[in-house]
């Protein structure tokens, strides 16, 4: 009696938007929604042209052009598509399995290399964790190599979620580094050492900068591996951001310190007591990755840990956005919507939250010339929501990356309609589902 | 070395049953650990046998003083599958006194207008950590796994427990009056988890769930083959089931002796006592655990991810006569929901946690949904972790929302029951707590609004009639010692809403 009804209300609203689905017209107008573009005030009842994969119209009262597929959004709300700042998109599939996991080198196992490490290397555009996210609105994420014996984790990639062969927005977008007792059990165990090795190393990859073919050739500190070194260049000249995984106040004051010292761009992920240094880091314009939910004095150095730091650190001017403590995370990049409501829910502003999940990070990489906002000229990346993107019943309705509308089937969706129906049938399941 | 594991381990799990820690800390003994206690035998006093003591750790909770008070105009969720809209709770003598729309005031209570806000049961986990992995998280207080022989069912995780977790006050900001601690995941049978009430105590035992049956962990798949795989085994699924089919054996024998015993005891009582009175059997701490599960008295929650295995336990299930109360994880779940609707088995699940293991690769997000559309199907929002604890309320709201879309309607009068009644029922203190009716604990919910909102807060929290969380009370809000005197800081609290 149950699974009649199951049945035939899901055929009702599964297929409700099936309308609009697989499109790829020149020209989209999505028209008469809420429209958040994350680069100024809300627009009621507003309008968004999207042209050869850019935004090429945002206001309101526009008029759809000539043969443009129109998206209806009256009731909805319209965002830049979401931006997970920090994850192993790609890199992961499951987390316990060695084969499907590439996140990083195998702790313990004195795998020489660091920094020199690409996620372009090992990024699976075929990973299911792709349409999963992407049907939460995901529309790029940065897949971030994690850590090994190395206190650096590698060169990070900005992506875009469309499962392309070549969906690589930006590589070389950022160095992983952990501090912090991450970076302490990687150097003997102390901060002291963590702190010691990095100085060590940015001044040995300065060396090298400033004369490869004669620091090759003389005697040199085996610790250091060249490619490594290489690797750094970027960083120390301050053109690619450094991705500090660190919560503790002290360490954070250390940090700021360093960046000074060297000169580098810097991005704090974790930061669970950053609102202590909220100020100081404003001052020194370091943005910060930050989860939270996390309020557990989890370590000595999160005692601070609570979640009021996304709506302190936004009050003292400092960018923020959001990922999953520990770890980067990657199978529920989706979920940055509920962290960013928690958040507002803690005293951040609404835009703010918005902001942090879509501008802030396309800024944090340098690519904010090009997306995160919706504003004419930038890539057309834009979700059209049920309703409040960050309350936990809404979904997109649309999803568009490069201007394109893309799939929001998966294969949790498939899985779900084989197993609706339990009965035996004419078949077995394995013969359901799968068309 | 063991360092670097539990950085690796911060880094890279989720949990500490899901994931297991126990696989990754190691240093643990190959040896099986004692079978049986040297003074077990009963003995012989003028009033008859002394039994082995079911309690010898009892529980010394008892409620906080309360006045009699009348919440009113509230958008009252029972438990019980009720709304009430304008509705008012009464609470007097630390219970349940009286629900509906219109409550006079009582002499002497106080009133609390809630003013179109939301009042619910208080929040129950069946499956949390908290005390045994607790914040700081260190070598030093990582007692949840006893990963030391494949089954330890002689453990009990209230010697875990530590009660100074601040984790605790966290869940209360959640609106969690009630949860089960269980033994960590590692070994087929981890032993006795123990039932607590959130209110803060000097002792495990005084927050120890008054009459609350004991429950036993058990656990399928990865996790026991692969922390034994290379320690004796098993090594492999069916040596999981091998071992817990030869324990079963076992207990069955342990179970006989003593019921021979007792049988043997009366006729003795009946008969002319001429002889000595008949030698008890040995009181073993394992097989006393796994006969309780035999008898009925403990509660079997079962860490199972994959359908086929949950089919296969069932049917151990029916070969050794007792019951499983609920699958934990249950990632498939959704394949065999039927199965267990029939068998009246709960499945303990996550909204949508996934992927970090290949059992773990197939949830869907409409899982608890549709565990819960069979006739007689019984889900359960669980954490398993010191976050999610803190929002059980906003799980189950994105469970609700993927059943809505698999055409599923849910709604929140009955959508709540899942992270109250359900889970009581579970654990065996439906009778006393997890619903808003009469002559129950008055443990209670104030949210802000409606719960399955992301911007939904407890706002005040009710435990056996007392406020023991007020979200704009500072002295309504508990530190533990771990964090009195941190940072000194007036921003930071350290207490339940921190």
């Amino acid at each position: 009696m149950r699974q009649t009804m199951i049945k035939s209300l899901f055929t009702s609203v599964a297929f409700a938007i099936v309308g609009v689905s697989s499109v790829s017209a020149q020209t989209t107008a999505i028209m008469n929604g809420e429209v958040h573009t994350a680069a100024g005030p809300v627009i009621e009842n507003g309008d968004v042209i999207i042209t050869n994969g850019r935004i090429t119209q945002v206001g309101a009262n526009l008029s759809a052009p000539a043969g443009a597929t129109v998206i209806d959004a009256e009731g909805k709300v319209v965002t830049p598509g979401l931006f997970a700042p920090l994850s192993a998109i790609g890199l992961v599939e499951i987390s316990l399995d060695d084969e499907a996991n590439d996140a990083g080198p195998q702790r313990g196992e004195g795998f020489a290399l660091g920094a020199a490490l690409d996620a372009v290397d090992a990024y699976n555009p075929s990973s299911i964790l792709i349409p999963i996210n992407r049907a939460g609105g995901v529309t790029r994420a940065t897949s971030a190599p994690q850590a090994g014996d190395s206190m650096f984790g590698g060169r990070a990639a900005v992506i875009d979620m469309s499962g392309r062969v070549n969906s690589v927005t930006k590589r070389n977008a950022a160095q992983i580094l952990v501090m912090g007792y991450s970076g302490a059990s990687r150097a003997g165990d102390t901060r002291m050492g963590a702190w010691a090795l990095l100085r060590e190393y940015l001044d040995e990859a300065r060396s090298y900068a400033n004369n490869p073919n004669d620091y090759v050739r003389r005697p040199r500190d085996a610790r250091f591996a060249v490619s490594d070194l290489r690797a750094l260049g970027p960083v120390l000249a301050g053109e690619q951001p450094l991705v500090v995984s660190i919560n503790g106040a002290k360490d954070i004051r250390n940090l700021i310190r360093l960046k000074n010292r060297y000169g580098l761009s810097v991005i704090i992920a974790g930061g669970s007591e950053a609102w202590r240094e909220a100020r100081a880091l404003a001052a020194a314009d370091i943005p910060v990755i930050i989860d939270p939910l996390f309020n557990l004095p989890a370590q000595f150095e999160d005692l601070g840990a609570t979640l009021e730091n996304a709506a302190r650190l936004e009050a003292a001017g400092v960018k923020i956005s959001f990922f999953n403590h520990p770890g980067f995370g990657a199978h529920n990049l989706r979920l940055i919507t509920q962290q960013a409501g928690n958040a507002v829910a803690h005293g951040l502003s609404y835009e703010a939250a918005i902001e942090a999940i879509t501008v802030n990070p396309a800024e944090m990489f340098g690519l904010d010339d090009q997306l995160g906002t919706i504003e004419a000229g930038k890539i057309a990346d834009v979700v059209v929501w049920e309703g409040d993107p960050l309350e936990l019943n809404t979904q997109p309705e649309a999803v568009f990356i490069n201007g394109q509308q893309q799939d929001l089937g998966n294969r949790q969706q498939m899985l779900g309609d084989r197993y609706r129906d339990l009965s035996r049938g004419e078949l077995p399941h394995a013969y359901r589902g799968g068309e | 070395m063991q360092k670097i594991g539990w950085m690796a381990l911060a880094a890279f799990l989720l949990s500490a049953c899901a994931q297991d820690d126990a696989a990754q800390s190691g240093g643990a003994t190959d040896a099986d650990s004692s079978e049986s206690v040297a003074n077990g035998t009963t003995n012989e006093t003028s009033d008859g046998p002394v039994r082995p003591s079911q309690d010898p750790f009892p529980s010394t909770y008892e409620a906080y003083p309360s006045g009699a008070v009348l919440v009113t105009n509230a958008t009252v969720l029972t438990g019980a599958g009720e709304r009430i809209d304008g509705g008012s709770v009464l609470m007097r003598d630390g219970k349940i006194a009286a629900v509906g729309a219109d409550i006079e005031v009582p002499d002497g209570a106080s009133v609390v207008d809630a003013n179109g806000r939301w009042v619910t049961p208080g929040i129950i986990d069946i499956h949390s950590h908290l005390g045994n992995y607790p914040s700081p998280s260190t070598n030093s207080t990582s007692d949840g796994n006893e990963a030391t022989a494949p089954s330890t069912a002689q453990v009990w995780t209230e010697h875990s427990v530590w009660p100074q977790d601040a984790g605790f006050t966290r869940a209360l900001a959640g609106g969690v009056t009630a949860l089960q601690i269980l033994p960590g995941s590692a070994n087929l049978f981890g032993g006795r988890s123990v039932v607590l009430k959130n209110v803060p105590s000097r002792t495990t035992q005084g927050m120890k769930f008054p009459g609350a049956p004991y429950g036993m962990k058990m656990a399928c798949g990865e996790n026991p083959k692969r922390v034994y795989g290379d320690r004796g085994g098993p090594g492999t699924r069916m040596g999981n089931f091998a071992g817990y089919r030869e324990n079963w054996i076992a207990a069955q024998g342990y179970k006989k002796k003593w019921d021979d015993y007792w049988a043997d005891y009366d006729a003795w009582v009946d008969g002319d006592q001429e002889e000595d009175a008949p030698d008890a059997p040995t009181q073993d701490l394992k097989l006393e655990t796994l006969a309780g599960v035999l008898n009925g008295e403990i509660r079997v929650n079962m860490h199972c991810y994959r359908a086929d295995e949950m089919a296969f336990v069932l049917d151990m299930a029916e070969e050794f006569d007792y019951q499983v109360t609920t699958f934990h994880h249950a990632i498939e779940a959704y394949k065999v929901a039927d199965l267990l609707a029939e068998k009246g088995v709960c499945a303990a699940i996550w909204a949508d946690w996934w992927g970090f293991k290949l059992e773990a690769y197939d949830t869907v997000p409409q899982n608890a949904a549709l565990v819960h559309a069979q006739d007689g199907g019984c889900t359960i929002t669980h954490s398993d972790h010191d976050l999610g604890i803190q929002r059980l309320n906003q799980e189950t709201a994105k469970a609700v929302d993927a059943g809505r879309r698999a055409g599923i309607d849910i709604s929140p009068e009955v959508a709540i029951s899942w992270i109250t009644s359900n889970p009581a029922k579970a654990m065996g203190i439906l009778d006393q707590t997890g619903t808003l009716e009469p002559g129950k604990m008055a443990d209670l919910v104030v949210w802000n609004g409606n719960p399955f909102s992301v911007y939904a807060k407890a706002e005040q929290v009710y435990i056996d009639g007392a406020l023991m969380y007020d979200r704009d009370d500072p002295t309504r809000s508990p530190r533990m010692d771990f964090e009195l005197g941190q940072l000194g800081n007036d921003d930071f609290t350290g207490g339940a809403g921190q």
